[in-house]
């Protein structure tokens, strides 16, 4: 059962991977209630197949048709797409694949290595070390979240706002539920994820139509050459030791790392000129460091309870609604998830290779499938889910809320990646937060009087103070350009 | 002048507003005992704070950035506001209608909406598509669909 479900969620994953528009956030929380009758590693097992699979996938699309299919892929466009033009679409779609396979199963090795000590250090967090640790990874997805600052921020102290909807866990005391008994268990996770991520991408791409022009160019040589390996096995070896820090880091990820390992290896290089002109380095870096991110990214998940991004946000509420509590204690209270999950993710990536390599003329043809027929079947699984999250037409009406305010997000450049990670962390920031003054009697110097949670509150000040350093923020923005 | 910054600015500013005088209602209580409206208060002081940044920064940028005109500007906005009120619609009439009829009703709609086809063709892939979901869904995965007024 569990290797279907790793089947599954990476043949998921590579689909949503390949299909622009729809990325790993807006498949995992679309597809997140069809768990809700599974085993929960099972659950666990296919959600995350869906996010190291859409790495895979997202290389696809982005050297055929130079539209990455998800964020951590758009940095492959740059030498991908020019690698098709000149003919060499095989070594790029070849090392692509190859560069996520090493990466994907050295992040995993990551992950055993780290994991276990590191919980074991985080039971000797208390609530101002939680809250200091939220914090920062708060302001780093912020900092590094693409567009301006100060909207992430608001985005940010929205999703907080959100998150406080429902009886207050103290005093039981209701809150912003305006007499609608169905708000008083809050808001769930899954109809504002599927509405700011999936309704919200249905009505942006229902303003145009048509699909993707796909270069015509015969795929040959999948297997890269001696020469191509030669240029490229630096490339994968620093990417995935970069991915994988990268990951851990809150705030970090996928996307990051693709476009750090970029820089890095166009700033090493003897001949920086060739890069976004066909540089097999250029694919082969950042592919490998998106995959190790990702690998990276469960380790705060595990460890500390506290998902360093958007998609682990949504693992952390299927964690918590499959009855775990993410934290310090999972790994040794549920060696079982733990070790199935990594398991799970060894045998993913050769499925992924597998699935990718020969298979690719088949993900072409996914791409020809026109948006008309995609996006109402897309909007009609997260109806369903919807639905079946509490038998109600509630959440369905809140999900198209969510929806149209999600839509309007994107149409004045606001990100909703920020909003979702503190609706997430919102409960937890909040108890923290409260606990940490009770203890206090009400000063604010207990989070600076403990070593973890001072350096966590002082980084994110720093990150925060200089975002608003005009020189820095000038930097920052071209960086994103 | 951004509008588009200061229009959303605006707005955020009074949903700021209204947070806080909701989390005062709520006892906001003190930093050592924090009451029920502490978090909604003090984010919704936050929120306000960098929404009239906002809009304080877009009345100084340059002239004719973020016009409000240019957010549809080449695109098909008419069928953007017709989906999101088939969706409403169909939210509305999901109960009573049940799952079949609406989501069949919605789905010919949305194949109609996302691209020209005939009529008929609209029909028939709305039909297997609405059929084929309820047979995995409900039948095989035993999730349970609204059923409505007429039993199915």
């Amino acid at each position: 059962m569990n290797l279907l479900c790793c089947f599954l969620g990476t043949l998921m994953g590579t689909l949503v991977g390949v299909l622009p528009g729809i990325g790993p956030i807006g498949a995992i929380s679309i597809l997140l209630p069809a768990t809700f009758r599974m085993e929960p590693i099972s659950a666990i097992i296919m959600l995350a197949g869906i996010y190291y699979g859409a790495m895979y996938g997202g290389s696809t699309t982005s050297i055929l048709v130079n539209i990455p299919g998800e964020a951590a892929s758009v940095v492959t466009c740059l030498d991908g797409y020019e690698m098709a033009k000149q003919g060499r679409a095989g070594p790029a779609l070849g090392i692509a694949a190859f560069g996520s396979f090493i990466a994907g199963t050295l992040g995993i090795i990551g992950l055993m290595i780290f994991a276990a000590p590191l919980a074991k250090f985080a039971l000797k967090f208390g609530p101002p070390e939680y809250f200091g640790v939220i914090v920062l990874g708060l302001t780093l997805l912020m900092y590094l979240s693409h567009g301006s600052m100060l909207k992430a921020l608001m985005m940010g102290a929205l999703g907080l706002i959100l998150s406080s909807v429902g009886l207050d866990h103290i005093h039981g005391t209701p809150r912003m539920t305006f007499d609608l008994l169905q708000l008083w268990d809050g808001i769930d996770m899954v109809p504002l994820a599927m509405g700011v991520f999936g309704i919200s991408e249905i009505l942006i791409n229902s303003e145009e139509s048509g699909t993707p022009e796909i270069l015509k160019t015969k795929i040959k040589n999948l297997f890269p050459s001696l020469s191509d390996w030669a240029q490229s096995k630096g490339p994968i070896l620093r990417g995935s030791v970069l991915g994988f820090f990268l990951g851990i880091l809150p705030g970090g990820g996928a996307v990051i790392s693709s476009f750090v390992s970029y820089g890095l290896e166009k700033r090493i290089s003897k001949e920086p000129g060739k890069f976004g002109k066909g540089a097999i380095e250029g694919v082969a870096g950042p592919e490998s460091a998106n995959n190790s991110a990702t690998a990276g990214a469960f380790v705060p998940l595990f460890t500390l309870g506290i998902p360093a991004n958007a998609v682990m946000a949504l693992l952390f509420g299927a964690l918590v609604i499959h009855g775990m509590r993410p934290g310090p204690f999972l790994i040794k209270d549920h060696p079982d998830l733990f070790w199935g999950i990594i398991s799970s993710m060894y045998i993913g990536n050769v499925m992924l290779l597998v699935l990718n390599l020969p298979l690719i003329p088949l993900w072409v043809q996914v791409l020809k499938i026109p948006y008309r027929i995609l996006f109402p079947l897309i909007l009609l699984f997260c109806i369903i889910g919807a639905y079946s999250l509490k038998n109600g037409v509630f959440e369905v009406l809140l999900m198209f809320i969510f929806g149209g305010v999600g839509y309007l997000f994107r149409k004045f450049d606001y990100e909703p990646a920020p909003l979702l990670l503190a609706f997430v962390l919102g409960p937890m920031f909040e108890s923290n937060l409260r606990q940490s003054l009770t203890l206090s009697r009400g000063s604010f110097s207990i989070f600076f009087n403990r070593p973890i949670s001072a350096v966590a509150i002082v980084l994110a000040i720093i990150l925060l103070v200089t975002s608003f350093i005009p020189y820095i923020a000038k930097a920052r923005e071209k960086i994103e350009e | 002048m951004n509008v588009r910054d200061r229009w959303s600015g605006l707005f955020f500013l009074a949903f700021s507003i209204f947070v806080c005088v909701e989390g005062i209602g709520m006892d906001v209580g003190t930093f050592h005992v924090p009451g029920p409206g502490f978090l909604p208060f003090w984010s919704g002081v936050v929120f306000g704070i960098f929404s009239i940044i906002l809009v304080g920064r877009s009345i100084l940028s340059k002239p004719g950035e973020g016009k409000m005109k240019n957010l549809w500007k080449g695109t098909n906005w008419g069928r953007v506001i017709m989906v999101l009120a088939s969706l409403f619609i169909y939210a509305i009439f999901l109960q009573g209608l049940g799952y079949l009829l609406a989501t069949f009703g919605l789905m010919a709609l949305m194949f109609g909406m996302m691209g020209k086809t005939r009529w008929w063709v609209r029909v028939i892939t709305a039909a297997i598509t609405v059929v084929a979901t309820y047979m995995i869904f409900y039948a095989w995965l035993d999730v349970q669909l609204p059923k409505g007024i007429f039993g199915f």
